[in-house]
């Protein structure tokens, strides 16, 4: 009887935990709801003031069409135009035809005294930069603040940085080149010998399976990484016993240290500077409409993106890019030609010096 | 005129073997002791940028060395003259600018030791390394600065020595002169960078220590 009784009171019973937990479920989502409701909001009066802000700032302006480019600016004595007549070339040239959609996000400066000290009204939208720059430092600013058009979020992730037009092509070739000599990296120093496998492993361009393995070959490189860059990291909490093994060369522990490290925080073996010239390479291969494929199918593997703006497979535009960074390798740091002649003259004049020594002339 | 050449160099030669000695030792040495390690077969990807660091750390000492052998055979050609108050260089039957001519030929010639020190210190550190592909040995090209550092200091500092105390103190007078200035004009505010501009006339493009200045490689990209 009393068994019966028991069985009945724990039938009773079972359903109020998962009434209790149905609840909880219900409460969490409404608030999720409200969460998302408020965020809405937010955004929503985000937007308004930003428009609010928008008109303020440009209250007064002109705007400076040349392409693309659409720029607000208040009157100064800035040289906007010429500015942009250097610049959009280009950026018409990076772009291609994708430029052009540049007209829609339209720049806002505001060219300020720099010797004033008068205080100024606060603006939370576009540049303020001193009104005394001449045509090539406008240029420059225009170029180094264009916003690369439709640029998704996926495709800046692979690359970690802006894709812009770049100043100095040169110098981000030798970069590249002095990253493939001297990165400590048995893939890298591999992609530098030739092997177009390894270039796509360090590029990020295959799969993600075994990325540690891949980028960083041997124990001591692995052991190497971590005494450089996660020291700081490893060494607290549980991690503490695991750092002081992989110090002793205990190539386990450093890779399951490595291992553990979040998603997306693996140092990549080459800095970005690599990835931004494949894209570059990519462009110049594909032609004006190359960006516009790029930025097609940001879903898309960015392998088959590239390959898609390049116009052709990845693996020949993965040895187009090795071919242009070992083009660009830097000048030996030699005496310039006229250096000699420059300190035998020098050596000349001091010894005539000594020849025309007052001490002599009694 | 060539026996009173041999007669200066060998005179000479005595005044300064100890620092010809030791700055050739020092020429040939560094060379070698940069490279150190870099024969190693265990070389893997890590050892590309020690070796360059390596590399650039040893390269320090090339400009230090060729001011400091100037320097020291710059003083060592004149100290006997200065000491006996050129009472015998003013006995020879010699014009005082041949004299001073032959005193700076033969420091240029004993300073060659040094010059083809670096040069085959250099050749054989780098023959007998193993160096990462892609990287290249300059030692040619290092030899050559080395060489033009070398005559510009000692040109500089035989100018110096052999001049008057006199001379010395209106040099010094003008280097003061410029530090008065330019702390004045500190403290007064006023935009004036004479240092700066004493930066770039010697030490960029032609100026006359700008052979000093830069990274001396012997190993680069």
């Amino acid at each position: 009887m009393s068994r019966l009784l028991g069985l009945v009171l724990a039938v009773s019973l079972l359903p109020s935990p998962l009434r209790s937990q149905d609840s909880l479920v219900v409460r969490l989502r409404r608030q999720a709801d409200s969460l998302l409701g408020t965020w809405r909001e937010a955004q929503l009066l985000a937007d308004v003031a930003d428009s609010l802000e928008q008109v303020r700032a440009t209250a007064g302006s002109d705007t400076i069409a040349v392409g693309g480019l659409r720029i607000i600016v208040n009157p100064s004595p800035l040289p906007w135009r010429e500015a942009a007549e250097h610049a959009w070339p280009v950026i018409d040239s990076l772009y291609g035809s994708a430029a052009e959609d540049l007209s829609r996000h339209p720049y806002i400066f505001r060219a300020v005294d720099p010797d004033s000290g008068v205080r100024r009204t606060v603006l939370h939208v576009g540049v303020e930069l001193p009104w005394d720059l001449d045509v090539r430092a406008t240029a420059t600013l225009l170029l180094t603040t264009v916003n690369a058009p439709r640029f998704d979020a996926a495709l800046a992730d692979w690359l970690g940085s802006g894709l812009r037009p770049t100043l100095h092509p040169q110098s981000e070739r030798a970069a590249v080149f002095v990253q493939l000599l001297t990165v400590p990296s048995e893939a890298v120093r591999a992609c530098f010998l030739g092997d177009i496998a390894h270039c796509k492993d360090v590029l990020q361009l295959g799969d993600s399976i075994g990325l540690l393995e891949r980028w960083y070959a041997t124990p001591a490189e692995r052991e190497a990484l971590v005494a450089s860059s996660f020291t700081d990291y490893f060494a607290r909490g549980a991690t503490a016993p695991s750092l002081q093994n992989c110090r002793q060369h205990r190539d386990d522990a450093c890779t399951s240290l490595l291992q553990s490290l979040p998603p997306g925080s693996l140092p990549r073996p080459l800095a970005h500077a690599a990835r931004i010239l494949l894209v570059r390479e990519a462009l110049r291969a594909g032609g004006r409409d190359a960006y516009r494929r790029l930025v097609a199918r940001p879903s898309a593997p960015i392998r088959e993106r590239l390959a898609s703006a390049a116009g052709m497979d990845i693996d020949s535009l993965v040895a187009r890019w090795r071919n242009a960074a070992l083009a660009a390798r830097p000048k030996p740091l030699t005496l310039p030609w006229w250096a000699g002649f420059a300190a035998i003259g020098w050596t000349a004049f001091f010894g005539l010096c000594a020849l025309r020594s007052s001490r002599w002339r009694l | 005129m060539i026996a009173m050449f041999r007669a200066v160099l060998y005179s000479e030669w005595k005044w300064s073997r100890l620092v010809v000695a030791l700055g050739t030792v020092a020429a040939f040495a560094i060379p070698l002791v940069s490279l150190q390690g870099a024969a190693r077969a265990d070389r893997g990807a890590l050892q590309a940028q020690e070796l360059l660091r390596s590399v650039q750390s040893w390269g320090t000492l090339y400009p230090l060395l060729a001011t400091a052998l100037g320097l020291l055979m710059a003083i060592a050609a004149w100290a006997p003259d200065h000491r006996g108050r050129h009472i015998h260089a003013l006995t020879l039957p010699l014009e005082r600018w041949r004299y001073v001519l032959l005193r700076f030929g033969a420091g240029f010639v004993l300073l060659a030791a040094p010059i083809a020190a670096v040069l085959i210190g250099s050749s054989l550190a780098v023959l007998t390394a193993t160096l990462p592909p892609g990287l290249q040995a300059y030692p040619i090209a290092l030899a050559v600065r080395f060489a033009f550092a070398v005559l510009v200091a000692y040109a500089v500092f035989f100018a110096v020595s052999s001049g008057t105390a006199r001379t010395a103190g209106i040099i010094l007078g003008v280097i003061a002169a410029v530090i008065l200035v330019q702390v004045v004009a500190s403290i007064a505010n006023i935009d004036l960078n004479l240092f700066g501009a004493a930066q770039t006339v010697l030490l960029l493009g032609p100026g006359p220590l700008a052979v000093f200045t830069g990274r001396w490689m012997l190993v680069d990209v």
